[in-house]
């Protein structure tokens, strides 16, 4: 074997090796996904590395809502129709994009960019809640949002932020869970049924 | 290890990480195999009836078929019957989780543990105490781990506990009587506790302010003691919030 061939299968390996930082891909995925790049989509390929090396270089924190941003601070921030008297605190990006898709929500974001997970060791300064409530003690906000999940680690996450607000004066306020909308009880987990039944509101 | 299956067993999930592209490992404690690891196949796809019942603290009841180390879960059922923690109830039941999976190895079954882990989850859905609901469970889990902790005799000796004496308590030993005047300024790693509380964390009596705080001081030494060197993320966590 020439040393310039192992030289190209390492190449391979270090591809393969690097492409399962990606979520959910395992080692077979990315060595599938390094050949179709080599063999089938070179020009996509130098895109794809141009594009995560100008992203890597330019997109940051957004100061405000610590969501991605080019800026300082991000156009939804910097909007003049957004109401600066609401905050809401969400755990990811793609929970920023799931509220906003609704239409109904006109104030601000902080996107955590997680949640406390107490046994694996990620607390308030992983998930920069110094930060949010720096933010959220500004002077325009009167009222918090609490949009993160409703999962364990979720509820402690809300539980802590809610705390740490009402102690500093903030108003705070959980989201409502339940029964999905057009959702029919014999097919909703009954997770949820027993927790609607205990969340239950007067008619 | 031969081929099992379990049918609906009373269990609790204490955690679970993401395993390949679709999956979960999920640690359990099972009332009849003890801790067990299984694979939640395609548990974290959106539409997966897995999903949203794998959630720690409350009642399940699992089926799973088990060859190697991991067992693969078949089904998940919702027990009921628990009410949900919140606030520190909840920052305390990750703590009794996280005590679960470092103390306790998989496949030792202890019926007794199990059953004393739901009675504090329920009493901490009640929002009993929680000082008290931790540290009868840490003595509990000891007891069954094989180091249940001398409490009512002086190490060596066994001359009975005096209420109204002080110890040194030596994890490996037990209550050491303290001599004079030591003890009022007690080296470091070194756990002082009066007579009283070691009679009052043998009857699971916290009433007493001093017992409460010294039985914790007493408990973090002895859990210690089988964790070295180890720092226990739930508790550094809660600290870092009380600081915030
Ligand atoms: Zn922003």
């Amino acid at each position: 074997m020439s040393a310039e061939s192992v030289q190209t299968a390492k190449g391979l390996e270090r591809l393969i090796e690097a492409l399962r930082v990606l979520p959910g891909v395992g080692p077979r995925s990315a060595q599938r996904m390094a050949y179709h790049l080599l063999q089938h989509e070179r020009q996509g390929a130098t895109q794809l590395a141009q594009a995560l090396e100008a992203a890597l270089a330019r997109v940051r924190h957004c100061a405000r809502c610590n969501n991605f941003t080019e800026d300082e601070i991000c156009g939804l921030c910097r909007s003049p129709r957004r109401d600066p008297s609401l905050l809401c605190v969400i755990e990811t990006p793609a929970d920023l994009a799931m509220v906003e898709q609704t239409v109904s929500y006109s104030g601000l974001y902080f996107v955590l960019m997680g949640r406390l997970s107490p046994l694996d060791g990620i607390g308030p300064r992983e998930i920069g809640l110094d930060r949010l409530i720096a933010r959220a003690t500004d002077g325009q906000v009167q009222e918090v949002i609490l949009a993160t999940n409703f999962t364990n680690e979720g509820e402690a996450t809300a539980h802590y932020i809610a705390e740490m607000l009402r102690a500093r004066g903030i108003r705070t306020s959980r989201i409502a869970r339940g029964v999905p909308l057009g959702g029919e009880l014999e097919y909703v987990d009954v997770g949820t049924i027993s927790q609607a039944l205990i969340d239950r509101r007067g008619l | 290890m031969s081929r099992r299956r379990v049918d609906q067993e009373p269990a609790y999930v204490l955690h679970s990480h993401p395993y390949k592209e679709t999956s979960l490992v999920v640690e359990a404690l099972s009332r009849r195999w003890g801790r067990v690891g299984l694979v939640a196949r395609g548990a974290r796809r959106p539409r997966s009836a897995m999903r949203g019942l794998l959630l720690a603290f409350y009642p399940l009841r699992l089926s799973w078929s088990a060859s190697a180390e991991l067992g693969t879960l078949t089904t998940v059922e919702w027990a009921g019957g628990q009410s949900a923690l919140s606030g520190v109830g909840l920052m305390c039941g990750f703590y009794l989780n996280e005590l679960l999976l470092r103390l306790l190895p998989r496949e030792d079954p202890h019926e007794a543990l199990f059953d004393a882990y739901a009675a504090s989850l329920a009493r901490l859905g009640a929002e009993q105490s929680p000082a008290e609901v931790l540290r009868s469970f840490e003595r509990r889990l000891l007891t069954e781990l094989g180091y249940a902790p001398l409490l009512e005799q002086e190490a060596t000796s066994g001359v009975p506990v005096d209420p109204a004496r002080q110890y040194r308590y030596e994890p490996e030993l037990g209550p050491v009587p303290l001599q004079g005047s030591q003890g009022a300024q007690p080296a470091t790693g070194i756990c002082v506790v009066s007579g009283r509380t070691l009679l009052d964390v043998a009857r699971d009596d916290y009433a007493r302010p001093q017992t409460r705080e010294e039985a914790r001081r007493l408990m973090r030494t002895l859990i210690a003691q089988r964790l070295p060197g180890q720092v226990l993320h739930t508790r550094a966590v809660l600290k870092e919030l009380q600081d915030l």
